[in-house]
């Protein structure tokens, strides 16, 4: 097994390995007399076994897999005692088939016939991106992991990922915790009469440890720590020296010291006095002044040593702090890390990193903290509402760092804006408006419970936050500062490279956050035009609540007194009635020709489109159709469209992040909606989020998003056009979706435990058109499919829909007809009493 | 003297402030309150679910004046408060006897 970039393997026939392992022993045999088994001598005994095993991988036969052979644990450190185990990781690159079973026992056979005891671990390199939290020793054995054979390159790859914050700080809280296990097994004292030269308080384990917490939080700490480390090695050698004599005598892996070995070793060794009892004496007392030495350094390295906290960052009693400082100064992307650990970890940053920090921000700029991708997107994750949010920007904002990161809001720091309402200056107004935000992230006062819901619904918060740390910005100016805000806050959006549309999101709230308190307190929300004209403003459900929370956290973040429930209620009965007219009343809003934008739309439209392909499409078509999608999607949809046959159906998906989105365009028919639901339900795909639209003239347009929890998509090749060509033969009628949902029969109708209690409401006043069913129901793979089936079954037309899934709650709005009107009451209540039965009981066969 | 007392829109309020400051009388005091009168609330609906807003937020705003100018207190709120929809608030006259500056105890005639 030959490989370019291999670990060297040493050359020769294996038929030597015997002799050269007692060549190996009898040399180690001979120090240990000679009173030198210590570190030397064991580490010269690690290197002739290593040869050995290159040996014997050079021998094994090649895989398609690269492999490492890795030491680990003592064998790993180069203490190899006569009779340790030879404790290796073999590390293969890929899955595990039949070659890599053969070359394993190529390698492990010839180890066993020497008569090794090997302690073998196998594994493949992506079994490491998790944590083998339940084998505590294993993931220590593996600090000392050291390649001997095979492909350097994979055994990197382990190291990068085996070496991050998380695994150290889960190796050293399990480390700490079978510290005081063994401890207790030899009641917390060093001073045994026949001590275990490997377990007991201050013998070997406790060396290891103390090497381990260090090189695992700060390295320095050997250096820096209570006894001199040339003491440490002196300790480790006397132990090591002992340990090697008492495998000698008992020929086996024994560690315990015996009064009866006692002599042997203190003969051994050449302790002076007449006596076998005077020199045991000596011995013993060398042996607990050594102990003595390991058992204090590794009680100090325990307290000294800090909680990995990520790259060089650890948590000690004085919060977050840099482990290498002068690392730390000169690279500032680090710095935002310190912070969001402090913020994971629940406590601050330590006054020596707010130091440092605020001794070197001057030096940097914006592009520095932030530099890469990996990097804005941990910004962002940064301002996600939690508890310590607000104090971590209030430190960030003492020593200097939040203006130098968002040159913006140094412009408002110290600002006085002297009004009859504000008590405080600008900056602090702007971060207790994020505090505001952080309390009903995490502990909402019961008034203010409603309000925390709707943050729970974001699936941005983060952007709200940079909206508040931006909205005031433009204070630093005396006139019109939200135009000034979102000017300046444009000027950020580049420079830590927002996407475009959350940059839209941002300055839309940024330019209109005083719009909702002025609607709230001072129009008449009474009065339907003025919530139509709101709602205009804020075009869907998102962007409402977005803003509502940003008027609370606003208004409150004034004075102790600004924001009385008498404010609150306001709000909140504004957001209600917008939140219901975005959601049942736009479907008598349709897109005419004379629709602002539409002009926009057919300028610039591509070459491949015509102004009536376009205009065509667009007509009928709810209004919230143009707020929903941008017009790259809308041209996308126009081309679906265009030149559409009944039967036919036209069909575009794309992968979204972690979701799935699939458009469908085709015309109306029966059991359109159900099918097309049921059909995604069958290939076990979760739905969302979506809107299903209907033109007057049976133009159907549906967006769906969804998961796919089983891989399908992803793992089969062919997955996308076997799911587009079942979707045209259900939705055509040459296949029953009914037919392929008897297959998932026991996943979609077996009903889990309710978590949610299904709510089912009709109204047929919001809208002049349709009767609103809103649902509201445990979300569960084919929910869709049954309510929309029941409608159907029901004889109603599913002319429009609004999916939401917030959580395990699925929030469905569906606008539906019979026969082209409203239904009467009696239809009503018929359909909501059939929706609940199936809602409540499970699925209802045809 | 008069207590006038009047429960008002909350967006009425500025108008009815400035209606009264016309006609000479600029000290007041307002009130955030909630309640209801013959407008009982009504039912709102927040993802299916029905739920009765019965007090409903609205201002109050007192003014003491003369008796000479009451009719003309009470005229300039009801007009500058009035949408003629229901919920558009009442105005009580309540009598007063006397009353007294605080700052320097000096009893006062309005």
């Amino acid at each position: 097994m030959q490989d370019p970039s291999s670990i060297p393997a040493t050359s020769g026939s294996g038929a030597g390995l015997p002799i050269q392992l007692e060549e190996a022993r009898r040399e180690l045999r001979d120090d240990i007399l000679r009173g030198h088994g210590g570190r030397a001598a064991l580490a010269r005994f690690s290197d002739r076994l290593d040869a050995i095993v290159r040996h014997i991988v050079a021998a094994a036969p090649p895989t398609p897999q690269s492999v490492a052979v890795v030491a680990i644990g003592g064998y790993g450190r180069r203490q190899l005692s006569l009779h340790s185990d030879i404790d290796l990781l073999i590390l293969f690159g890929g899955h595990l088939g039949d070659a890599e079973e053969k070359t394993l026992r190529a390698i492990l056979h010839p180890l066993w016939d020497l008569g090794l005891v090997v302690g073998h671990q196998v594994r493949e390199i992506e079994e490491f991106g998790r944590l083998e939290v339940d084998n505590p020793e294993f993931l220590m054995a593996l600090v000392d992991a050291r390649p001997i054979a095979g492909d350097r390159a994979l055994f990197d790859r382990f190291e990068s990922a085996f070496h991050h914050a998380g695994t150290h700080a889960h190796v050293v809280g399990a480390l700490n915790a079978l510290i005081d296990e063994r401890y207790a097994l030899f009641n917390s004292t060093l001073y045994q009469l026949e001590p275990d030269v490997k377990e007991s308080p201050g013998a070997l384990r406790d060396l290891t440890a103390t090497r381990w917490i260090a090189a695992l939080t700060d390295p320095s700490l050997i250096r820096r720590g209570v006894e001199d480390p040339s003491k440490i090695e002196e300790a480790e050698d006397f132990l090591l020296r002992v340990r090697s004599i008492l495998h000698l005598e008992s020929k086996r892996n024994h560690n315990q010291l015996t009064h009866q070995l006692q002599e042997h070793a203190a003969d051994i060794l050449g302790y002076p006095g007449a006596f076998p009892q005077q020199r045991v004496e000596r011995l013993m007392s060398d042996y607990f002044r050594h102990a003595r030495v390991v058992m204090r350094s590794l009680a100090w390295m325990r307290k000294a040593a800090p909680t990995p906290a990520g790259l060089n960052l650890g948590r000690t009693s004085d919060g977050i702090r840099f482990i290498d400082m002068r690392q730390a100064v000169v690279q500032p992307a680090t710095w935002l890390a310190a912070f969001q650990a402090a913020i994971d970890h629940a406590c601050p940053v330590s006054d020596s990193a707010l130091a440092a920090i605020r001794q070197h921000a001057e030096r940097f700029r914006v592009e520095d903290f932030f530099p890469t991708p990996a990097h804005r997107t941990a910004l962002l994750r940064f301002l996600r509402p939690a508890p310590g949010l607000y104090a971590r920007l209030s430190e960030m904002h003492d020593c200097g760092l939040l203006g130098r990161m968002f040159p913006p809001f140094q412009a408002i720091t110290y600002r006085v804006v002297r009004d009859f309402f504000h008590k405080y200056t600008v900056d602090e107004h702007t971060l207790l408006t994020i505090r505001n935000l952080e309390r009903l992230a995490t502990r909402p006062e019961p008034d203010r419970q409603r309000f925390s819901s709707l943050l729970q619904d974001l699936d941005a918060p983060e952007l709200l936050v940079l909206a508040l740390l931006l909205h005031d910005v433009g204070k630093w100016r005396d006139d019109d500062h939200h135009v000034e805000s979102v000017r300046m806050a444009r000027d950020m959006f580049g420079r830590i490279g927002l996407p475009q549309d959350a940059c839209d999101t941002v300055e839309f709230l940024i330019a209109n956050h005083l719009a909702m308190s002025q609607v709230a307190f001072r129009r008449d929300t009474e009065d339907p035009e003025i919530v139509r004209t709101f709602a205009e403003l804020v075009g869907v459900e998102d962007r409402l609540k977005m803003l509502c929370l940003m008027t609370l956290a606003d208004v409150e973040a004034v004075s102790l007194e600004t924001l009385t429930p008498w404010r609150a209620e306001l709000l909140w009965r504004l957001f209600v009635d917008t939140y219901n007219h975005l959601t049942m009343g736009y479907g008598d809003e349709l897109i005419d020709a004379t629709q602002p934008g539409n002009a926009e739309l057919l300028a610039h439209r591509p070459a491949d489109l015509s102004e009536s392909d376009i205009t065509r499409f667009l007509e009928g078509l709810p209004r919230r159709y143009l707020r929903l999608f941008d017009s790259d999607a809308i041209y996308r949809h126009v081309r679906l469209a265009r030149d559409i046959r009944p039967d036919e159906i036209h069909l575009s998906m794309e992968q979204k992040g972690a979701a799935w989105e699939l458009t469908v365009v085709t015309l109306d028919k029966p059991f359109l909606f159900s099918n097309i639901s049921g059909v995604l339900s069958s290939f076990g795909m979760d739905i969302l989020r979506g809107h299903a639209m209907t033109s007057p003239n049976g133009l159907v347009l549906d967006v769906f998003q969804f998961t796919d929890s089983e891989r399908f998509l992803e793992l089969n090749p062919g997955a996308r056009d076997q799911m587009f060509k079942v979707l045209n033969d259900v939705v055509s009628g040459r296949a029953s979706v009914t037919e392929r949902l008897r297959g998932r029969a026991r996943s979609l109708f077996n009903r889990r435990p309710r978590r949610v209690t299904p709510v089912v409401h009709a109204d047929n006043t919001s809208s002049k058109r349709y009767t609103i069913i809103d649902i509201i129901a445990d979300d569960e793979l084919g929910l869709l499919y049954r309510i929309s089936r029941v409608m159907s079954q029901n004889g109603c037309d599913v002319d429009l829909v609004l999916i939401t899934t917030e959580g395990r709650r699925a929030i469905d709005v569906f606008h539906i007809t019979k026969a082209g009107r409203k239904l009467s009451g009696a239809e009503q209540a018929e359909l909501s009493a059939h929706l609940q039965r199936v809602l409540e009981d499970g699925y209802e066969a045809d | 003297m008069k207590l006038i007392k009047s429960i008002v829109r909350p967006n009425k309020v500025d108008e009815v402030k400035d209606a009264l400051t016309k006609i000479g009388i600029s000290g007041m005091t307002v009130t955030e309150v909630r309640g209801h009168g013959k407008q009982k609330g009504h039912t709102a609906i927040y993802r299916g679910k029905e739920y009765n807003v019965s007090l409903l937020p609205k201002m109050q705003i007192e003014v003491v004046v003369s008796d000479s100018i009451v009719d003309d207190a009470i005229k300039a709120i009801v007009q500058s408060a009035r949408t003629g929809e229901i919920g558009d608030g009442r105005v009580f006259v309540l009598p007063v006897e006397q009353t007294y500056k605080i700052r320097t105890g000096e009893k006062d005639s309005v």
